[in-house]
């Protein structure tokens, strides 16, 4: 999927450096490792295996040393610290970091040499640049998949507009843009689930074209200006436009909250009957209102209904 | 479901104009067809769609077709790639 991440089958150590390289402000130490493959999203601290307990020990994740492991080899004497690292690189590890602007001791150096691990060093503090490493390991490594629709963002909400070619998903999305909305993707949106959210992008060569039949492709980014577009956006709901039909049972009454399965997250569905005449860009937008404001309380249709209620039996 | 493997054979890859010829051909079936190339898969009848796909000479494509015209659809198409759309 070309949505600006790496394929998570063939990470490489490598890749990680050149694209997390500068905001991780790491340095490579030894020029070995770097084919390596990364083969987790987590990582880890060696700490507690340099002690000599390597039970459970994950060595399928990225090491990184921080004050605690680099303190902790230095008051050891040099025969000690070499048995504590051989602890650690007795494991097929492939890559680690020492963090803190901290000095890797020689030990480890001879030992990432002999067994072809990558080492960076960094200046920066553990746990934020663990964070930033997880956060990005973690959209990588995330579940991910392919929908065809489009993607906008609607007074901040994530909406994919969905439904079958040619029915009028990217013409009522235009005029969202041309209300203020923001477009993120059109055609083929790239969904990505980090936790409980779902992540969605364009493809990264589309970028932000839309096919207007009759027009060709359009580039809304030139057209409308930075302010139209957006390269990322969670996806909080989706419309599905349908063909109008007399069979098709639609909520009259705004009661039923249906819901649709993404990548396992469960996400609100409104389903909108397409005929002539009807203002989808206009439904869109309502739509995204109707669900900021059953995310807010409870569901107006709801509380209409209990007034409708209660006003009948005041009547009796 | 009906599917079949080409081969892109020609110099320029599928640009916009190879595109263009797919989605007019696929939108002329009723079934749901899609293109599979790289780990993607994309609607035959988007023209965004199969650009994104940057299938460029020599790329191995799946053309699959799902509904009541669905051998047609692949045929027709498979057709249309085969012959590299005219192009050398």
């Amino acid at each position: 999927m070309r949505d600006g991440y790496p394929d998570p089958d063939r990470l490489t150590v490598g890749e990680v450096y050149r694209r997390m390289g500068e905001k991780l402000r790491l340095s490579p130490v030894v020029d070995e490792g770097m084919e390596n493959l990364v083969l987790s999203e987590d990582v880890s601290r060696p700490g507690l295996c340099l002690t000599g307990y390597t039970h459970k020990f994950l060595y399928e994740r990225i090491q990184i040393f921080g004050e605690t492991e680099i303190t902790y080899l230095s008051r050891l004497s040099p025969e000690e610290r070499g048995e504590a690292l051989d602890h650690v690189f007795g494991f097929p590890v492939y890559c680690c970091m020492v963090t803190k602007g901290l000095t890797p001791p020689d030990e480890l150096l001879s030992r990432v040499r002999a067994s072809g691990t990558a080492l960076f060093r960094s200046p920066r503090d553990t746990t934020p640049l663990i964070h930033d490493l997880s956060d990005w390991l973690g959209e990588t490594f995330a579940p991910r998949k392919c929908i065809h629709g489009t993607l906008v963002d609607v007074f901040g909400i994530g909406l994919l507009c969905t439904g079958r070619s040619a029915i009028g998903k990217s013409e009522a999305v235009l005029g969202l843009v041309e209300r203020g909305h923001r477009l993120v993707a059109d055609d083929s949106i790239r969904i990505r689930r980090t936790g409980d959210r779902l992540l969605g992008t364009g493809d990264s060569l589309m970028g932000y074209h839309m096919e207007i039949r009759g027009l060709g492709m359009v580039d809304v980014a030139a057209l409308y200006g930075i302010k139209a577009v957006k390269s990322k956006q969670q996806v909080d709901m989706e419309v599905r436009l349908k063909d109008w039909s007399e069979e098709l049972d639609y909520d009259r009454t705004g009661l039923e909250e249906r819901t649709t399965n993404i990548l396992g997250i469960r996400i609100p569905l409104f389903v909108i009957p397409v005929l002539p005449g009807r203002n989808i860009t206009l439904l869109l937008e309502v739509a995204a209102m109707e669900h900021l404001l059953r995310k807010g309380s409870s569901t107006p249709a709801r509380l209409l209904n209990r007034e409708l209620i209660d006003r009948m039996r005041e009547g009796d | 479901m009906t599917e079949k493997k080409v081969t892109v054979p020609n110099r320029l890859g599928i640009h916009a104009r190879p595109a263009s010829l797919l989605v007019k051909a696929a939108a002329e079936y009723a079934s749901d067809i899609h293109i599979l190339f790289g780990g993607d898969r994309v609607n035959a009848k988007s023209i965004m769609g199969v650009m994104t796909l940057a299938a460029g000479k020599g790329s191995e494509l799946t053309i699959e077709a799902d509904g009541p015209d669905e051998r047609e659809a692949v045929e027709a198409l498979a057709a249309i790639v085969s012959d590299g759309f005219g192009e050398d």
